[in-house]
Formats: structure tokens, sequence, C-alpha cells
């Protein structure tokens, strides 16, 4: 099982430390008997990287816009910047499984992934499209008006980062697919919804393993409602994998201020590609090289 | 291509005649160069993935087939060179001439792979005609404040790419190297830098060991320092002067992002004071010093190799970086390396990078073709 501790969303690293500050905390508590210690365990939490999320939002403020109306999805020119913490986990969520139109191979591999969760993010591959808002460091979403485009940047996984074209181009006639694809974003009021196309195999849409196909068109919409919430919502409209269009509830994110972007090196201690060619008697052995 | 035409900085150009970049290991690193192998097998699939493409085919054999993995070249290069996905179909019968692979595993490089039922070859040159790339030209692009942009002028985008050296060499030094930043002759190596003798000694193992024992390419660690600079699939600058920070947004690696400061922060770590975790891309802050954007870092850790040709460094390395775009095109980079725990003396090596204007960078992702 240290394959999944190591490969999941953590550096191993940083958990080592984590267990060990925790460890330490536990020890002093032992020597002096003061349970008010634990009163400050959160601390290692609050520390850079490790569970964020502790710290209580401010009360919010309304929607930030720019000087044409439009609202800002990411940080506010004069504030220190911020971040979006994770919010989607899992895409069928609300509706229940039974409304997701899965085809029945679709079913069968959703419910194979329950058991044998070898998701490609696990191994440092980019987590695609809206997986990448459920990684525990979230992501910030870097506008740039100047090149009409948006950059969301992930902390977790390898390190990197998606771009959303907003200067009203169109798909061009072939794309080669890739983990995050060709994405393309307008505004639709004070709601900013991205259409994707060109998306590879190579990543699960979410934690859950909700499959699909290269077949895929995603269409996002994210409404910064306030200052504090994101609100976002996909469509899934995958012909390979569903039998018809489907549209997952409505998640949340929130807002973190100040949380700055850090390195999050995902290869560090990830342990996932040695375990999976067969280490283990019962790891999948999907691949029989490595380069 | 109308804004080319009216800005009249870009003219049309073939940038290479035959693309072919290093992808990620030297050849000798994963095959052994003494074991020549010829094959001929039956095309199952084409796993189209970086950092390169694999043919897998099954050969004939008693009692039963075996399986193996034709290494070519990268799908960036490929497909620069004409090469896609159904270039080859399952089902073909190809003969390849290449290495075997040093840990016995069935693998071989593809030097050569011919189609038998039609004599030609496959993945292996051009296929057809390279298509024309813009090439850059014009004055340097400015912020309203009149420092150079690193980034494309607004509305454009590009990205930096083609560095004239692939390999740190200490400027003055005149020593022959190929694409991976191998020596041609390994008793050129002091010349590189001024060592010390620990770090001579492994820089000539790692030299002479084919540059195997690169993270990089046995983990896909991140190429951080100056290596970043010498990867030939490039990067993008994305400077917000709003928030006092400027990106690079790397292809290499696995589309890594480094973050340079210029809010005149302490190197102390990326958030909030953390000095304890040294990284891979370091602490960096940088200032404009006329029209060099200057970066200084530190904090580095030792996980990585900071050159494609494998010099050595410690976590005492510093770098100062100054990037000068000279015009629209062209990118000067001078770094100046001081590590007191590997080298004698602060050493400066320099080159320039290109511009490829109206292109993202293209998409690699080390981790592609991993398990």
């Amino acid at each position: 099982m240290s394959f999944r501790i190591n490969g999941r969303d953590d550096s191993a690293m940083r958990m080592t430390r984590l267990f060990a500050k925790t460890a330490i905390l536990g020890l002093a508590i032992v020597l002096t008997g003061n349970i008010g210690v634990t009163a400050q365990a959160p601390a290692p939490a609050q520390g850079r990287g490790g569970g964020r999320g502790a710290a209580a939002a401010p009360p919010s403020a309304p929607t930030p816009r720019r000087a044409d109306g439009k609202p800002i999805l990411g940080s506010v020119p004069g504030q220190p910047v911020g971040g979006w913490g994770a919010g989607v986990t899992t895409l069928p969520r609300g509706g229940g499984l039974d409304e997701v139109p899965f085809q029945p191979w679709a079913r069968a591999v959703y419910d194979i992934r329950q058991i044998d969760q070898f998701e490609p993010h696990t191994r440092c591959k980019a987590s695609g499209v809206s997986r990448q808002f459920s990684t525990p460091y979230g992501t910030e979403f870097v506008e740039v008006p100047d090149l009409q485009r948006m950059y969301i940047m992930d902390n977790g996984g390898p390190n990197s980062y998606r771009i959303i074209y907003l200067d009203g181009r169109s798909f061009p006639p072939s794309i080669a697919p890739t983990n995050y694809g060709y994405s393309i974003g307008h505004w639709e009021g004070d709601t900013l919804v991205v259409e994707t196309r060109g998306l590879n195999e190579k990543f699960w849409m979410d934690t859950r393993g909700t499959p699909h196909t290269a077949q895929l068109k995603f269409t996002e919409r994210f409404t910064r409602s306030d200052m504090n919430t994101l609100k976002y919502q996909a469509t899934i409209d995958d012909p390979g994998t569903y039998t018809k269009p489907w549209t997952t509830t409505v998640f949340e994110l929130r807002w973190r201020p100040g949380d700055e972007l850090f390195e999050y090196i995902c290869q560090q201690s990830n342990y996932g590609p040695e375990l999976m060619v067969g280490s283990q008697e019962d790891v999948d052995n999907t691949r029989f090289f490595v380069p | 291509m109308r804004q080319f035409v009216v800005r009249g900085t870009v003219c049309l150009a073939v940038l290479f005649a035959a693309i072919s970049a290093p992808a990620q290991h030297t050849l000798a690193a994963k095959f052994d160069l003494a074991k020549p192998l010829t094959l001929t097998g039956t095309v199952t699939q084409i796993d189209w993935a970086n950092p390169y493409v694999h043919v897998l085919m099954k050969v004939a054999g008693q009692p039963l087939p075996t399986l193996w993995a034709v290494e070519v070249e990268g799908p960036i290069i490929l497909s620069d060179n004409g090469w896609t996905e159904t270039s080859l179909a399952p089902g073909e019968t190809i003969r390849v001439e290449g290495f075997a692979a040093r840990d016995g595993s069935k693998q071989i490089s593809g030097k050569s792979v011919v189609m038998t039922r039609t004599g030609k070859p496959v993945y292996v040159g051009t296929n057809g005609t390279p298509r024309a790339r813009p090439v850059a030209s014009g004055p340097t692009p400015r912020w309203p404040d009149g420092h150079p942009r690193l980034g494309p002028p607004p509305g454009q985008t590009g990205y930096w790419g083609f560095p004239t050296k692939n390999s740190l060499v200490e400027d003055g030094v005149d020593v022959q190297m190929d694409a991976y930043g191998l020596l041609k002759n390994i008793a050129d190596a002091q010349k590189v830098a001024p060592m010390q003798p620990w770090a001579l000694g492994l820089y000539k193992l790692r030299q002479s060991t084919f540059l195997q024992a690169d993270p990089m390419f046995l983990k896909c660690m991140p190429p951080g320092g100056p290596r970043q600079f010498e990867q030939p699939y490039g990067f993008q600058f994305v400077e917000q002067p709003e928030f006092k920070r400027v990106f690079v947004l790397m292809a290499s690696g696995n589309r890594n992002r480094r973050i340079i400061y210029t809010d005149g922060r302490k190197q102390v770590g990326q958030i909030q004071g953390n000095d304890d975790n040294p990284l891979f891309y370091g602490y960096a802050v940088g200032r404009q010093d006329g029209d060099a954007f200057v970066v200084d870092t530190k904090g580095f850790n030792e996980a990585f190799w900071f050159d494609n040709g494998g010099l050595p460094h410690t976590e005492q390395l510093q770098t100062i970086e100054r990037f000068t775009r000279t015009d629209m095109g062209t990118m000067r980079y001078e770094v100046t390396i001081n590590d007191t725990g590997a080298y004698t003396r602060p050493w400066k090596s320099t080159w320039n990078l290109k511009w490829v204007p109206g292109e993202e960078t293209p998409y690699f992702l080390c981790q592609d073709n991993r398990p």
C-alpha cells in the first residue's frame, strides 16, 4: 500500500516531514501532559503545502471586476495573490451514479476503477481538465489580459499548467490530443464558458475514475459569485462513453487569499512506476518497457 | 499570418531543413552500440508518446513470437518532419536496424525502420517537405515604461527555443560536444569548467557512462537551473508586472513552471519564509538592470542535474542569470555559476535563444510514456 501513500497527491518528503512534526508534537504532549497543545495541531497543516484550507476565510467581498466590468477569476491587482482550493472530487456526485448515462462498458470501467485505483495522476501524469480542481493544493488562475488568455497553474501533479484562449479564436482543424486539450473561453454574462477539445485518454476526469474517450467535448462554466467563491460546472459530451451529454452538479471552489504557488515535483519521491512494472505480484503490469 | 505581414517583423523561412534535437537521452545511455541488431516483425501498436515514440512489433519465433519495442524519435521531432501516428499502421511488416538495449529487455533503437511491403523508410528523416516556420526580426518589443518585454507583444504569441548551446561550457573554452553535451574527447573534461577534483571525477564518470545516470532520463526529474534553457523545446515567459512576478513556463521536463519574484522579497522561500526545503528551480528573485533582466537564484537541491552534459552542482549553488532581448527574435542568456561546493571559482556561460513566433511551446511530458 505504500504505493498509494507515496503516489497519491503528496510528496513523500512533505508527508514525512508532516509525520515527523506530528510525532514531535505527540511526544511534546506526552512529555508535558499539556493537552492544550493539541489545539495547535493544525500547525503542520498550515505549513507550506501540507493540507491547506485550515485558515478561516475572511467575510466575503463582492465579485472583483476589471475596468470593463468582467469578473476577475484570479488574483486581484493591488491585493496579495491567492488561489482556489480543492473542490471537485467526483463528477457524478449529486445526481447519483444512476443518473449518469454510462454506456455499459463505461459503467464497468467505472466500477473496476473503484477497486483498482491506478489513476494516472498518482504516477505524476498531468492532472487533466476538471481533475486539476481536485488536487489538495489547489490551483491559481493567472489571467493575462494583454495576451488574451488565462493560465490555470496546478500545484499538485507535475507542477504544470493549462492554457485557456480568450481571443475569440476557433478550434484548429486537427488537434494533437493532450491531457489538457485545447481550451477556448468566452463570457456569457458573468460566467466564463470554456470549451475543450483534443483531450487524450491518459487521465481521469475526477478522482473516482469517471471514464472518457478522445471523443470528449468538455464544457466548463466558471462563475465567481463573490470574492471567495468560484462555482464550477462541467458538461460531458462524449458519445464514445455516454449515451447522451450530461451535466454535473455545481461545485464550489473556495478562495485562499495569500495562497501562493509553490514548487511541487511529483517525481521527487514517486515510486508508482516501479511498483506498476511488476515488483508487487498483484500490480497491473500494463506496460512492459520503461524508457 | 496577417499580423506578421502587417508588422513586417516576421518572414517565412525553413528554420531547420530537418529538425533534429535531442529529446531525452544519448543513444548509448540506453542501447549498447557494440550490439548491432536487425529484426523483422509485424507492427502491433504505435505508442505515440513523449519522450520517444515506440513501435511495438511481434517478431516470429519458436515456440512463441516475441514482442519487441522499437524506440524511434519523439513525437515533436517526428511531427516536425512530417510523420504522424498513422504513418505506420498495425499489421505492416517492418525491418529494423539498430542496437540492442543494454538491460537485455526486448528493445531496439530504430536507427533504420523500413516497411518491407514498400521498401520505404518510416519515422526516420523527413516525410515530404518540412513546414516553413516564420522567423522573427525587428526591434526589441518594450513595455510602456521602456524595459524589454520578455514574452510576446500584446495579442501575439510565441516562445523561446533552439538554444545555441546544449550544455554548459565556460565562455572562451573551445571543446567539441554533441547535442546531448557528450564530449568528443573525454580528455577535454577539465577544460569545460573550473571543477574541484571531486567534481571533475564525477563529471568524467557521468561522461564516460554516456550520461546514463541522468535523473531526468531515469526518473523524469526536472531540468532545473540553467539546464531549463538548454532544452530544445523551449519555454515561454509570462510577465505579470501587476503582481511583480515572471513565470517561466517550460515545454521540457514535465511542462514545469518556475516563478521569478520581482517584488523585492528575500530568497527565503517561495512562500512565507520556508528556507529548509531546497528546490529543483530554487528561490529566484529578479530585477531590471538597464535592458537586462537579472535573476538571482539559490536554494537548489541536488536531486537533479543542472546541465545536460552532467556537470555537478551542490546545494551551495547560486546562479546569476542575465536575460537580454537584443531584438525581436533573439534572447541572450548569460549565467554565472557560483558554487563553492563544486567549483574553484565563479564562472560564466553564455548562449542565445531564438524566438519562435506564432506558436505555443510543443507539448512535451517526460512522464508521458512511463507506466
